[in-house]
């Protein structure tokens, strides 16, 4: 049974194609799958559209033909809101995604809109805090901390939802060696909880430290390497 | 055909200038339907229209509440004996929007001039290098910084905010975050592009060399001058 769920496809891509502005297709007719528990790097040259893959993914974007699935339902149909709550999105600048005047508000912030007691999401926080070694931190601004700070206050972030699947956008820029391996062991056990991962990236390094598949894009299609 | 970025600026001028002095209702239909037919002219498609399809509520909204703050004459929808909408105030909203369509149609005019050609226009016209620069700079944010705002917007939600099942209350609450990552975002650029300006020697010389001139043609001077013909007769025919 225990096999049987991380053997589904989490999310699944049939025959996607996109442009932007009725141009050239960045991606064309692409299929993919994605399990929770697998670390799945996608590489490719500038401008290939493994961004705009990523994107496409968590519903920012909307494919021109074809279809996602997420669990086997249709990505159009499920609000954003809803996927953010099952899927978490790293962005590549994490200052985009980041909204309160302190660490200790950011992390707590989609639980302040949900019917939960200040309590518990005071305690959730808490542990994230502990979680992401963020320690002092608490009540500095987000956007006065270094970028590696933020990066990891923008995945606390996304943690308090406790997402089955997460979506990096080049996590490691701006990190250097000893975060770099503090966020390959962070992500290394969320992948022993049963997490699943993408992960766009230009660091060859990082991807051979952790990496379960790595799919390239280029010239509109995927390839597995 | 394509005009020179100065002849667009004369147009624009001459219509905003009309919709901001003339009061009255039927003079600023007429001036909005010359506006749509010379923004079309210019872009040669209709997609203006269906641009202020968007803004119908808004437009709806803003009547309402001009009604509501500066009632006069017949009251035509009340509530009790709070007047909701009224026929002094009814114009007035009317005015506002006739106003707001003409301004908002008529800058579309200058849309397929590039913000290098508006910027030369206005140094041929004398007007200081830095003041034409800074012009050129918000025309080219103003699409950064919408996308900025939809941004946040998706980000938010990223975050497993299910916007449609919050309160007004709650909502407004929410909206009031997304200034936080968009004003950051404007900061950091404007910072950003300081330092480059000064990077690269801005105002180093006092005198600019430009590769790009422009030339006034036969064309240009003649809808200069209809322009400006239809300017004042309109503004002749509504001051007798």
């Amino acid at each position: 049974m225990k096999e049987d769920y991380y053997n589904k496809p989490f999310i699944k891509v049939n025959n996607i194609s996109f442009s932007y502005n009725d141009s050239k297709y960045i991606l064309n007719n692409v299929n993919a799958s994605f399990k929770k528990g697998e670390f799945t790097a996608i590489v490719g040259p500038n401008g290939s559209g493994k961004t705009t893959f990523g994107k496409l993914l968590c519903g920012i974007l909307s494919p021109n033909k074809g279809d996602i699935l997420i669990e086997n339902n249709d990505l159009s149909n499920i609000s954003l809101g809803k996927l953010g709550q099952k899927v978490g999105y790293l962005f590549q600048e994490p200052e985009r995604q980041l909204f309160n005047p302190t660490v200790f508000k950011e992390i707590g912030f989609a639980h302040s809109f949900m019917e939960n007691s200040e309590d518990k999401i005071e305690k959730e926080v808490e542990k994230l805090i502990n979680d992401f070694s963020l320690d002092g931190l608490k009540d500095s601004s987000p956007y006065k901390i270094s970028r590696g700070e933020r990066q990891r206050v923008a995945l606390a972030s996304i943690f308090i939802n406790k997402p089955s699947f997460l979506i990096l956008d080049e996590p490691t820029t701006g990190l250097d060696l000893v975060r770099k391996e503090k966020l390959v062991e962070l992500l290394k056990d969320l992948l022993k909880k049963g997490i699943g991962m993408i992960v766009i990236s230009h660091d060859n390094l990082f991807i051979e430290s952790i990496a379960d598949r790595v799919l390239e894009i280029s010239g509109g299609d995927i390839y597995e390497l | 055909m394509n005009f020179d970025p100065r002849t667009k600026l004369v147009i624009v001028f001459c219509l905003s200038s009309l919709a901001v002095f003339i009061l009255d209702i039927q003079y600023l239909f007429f001036i909005l339907i010359v506006s749509v037919i010379v923004s079309n002219f210019f872009k040669d498609n209709w997609s203006v229209l269906n641009r202020i399809k968007k803004f119908i509520i808004l437009l709806i909204g803003i009547t309402v509440i001009q009604s509501i703050f500066s009632p006069s004459g017949d009251i035509l929808i009340s509530i009790g004996d709070f007047s909701l909408l009224t026929t002094g105030g009814l114009i007035k909203g009317i005015r506002v929007i006739l106003r707001m369509l003409i301004i908002i149609i008529s800058a579309t005019i200058m849309k397929n001039s590039t913000p290098r050609e508006i910027i030369q226009g206005l140094i041929q016209w004398k007007v200081p290098y830095e003041l034409a620069f800074m012009v050129s700079l918000a025309i080219r944010f103003i699409p950064i910084l919408a996308q900025e705002a939809k941004d946040a917007y998706t980000a938010i939600q990223l975050r497993g905010i299910e916007i449609s099942e919050l309160t007004l209350k709650k909502r407004f609450k929410l909206y009031s975050y997304m200034f936080m990552p968009v004003l950051s975002g404007v900061i950091h650029k404007a910072k950003e592009l300081s330092t480059s300006l000064e990077a690269r020697a801005f105002r180093a010389y006092p005198e600019r060399t430009s590769f790009m001139k422009l030339k006034l043609i036969r064309r240009d001077y003649l809808v200069i001058s209809v322009s400006m013909i239809f300017t004042l007769t309109i503004f002749s025919l509504y001051l007798i």
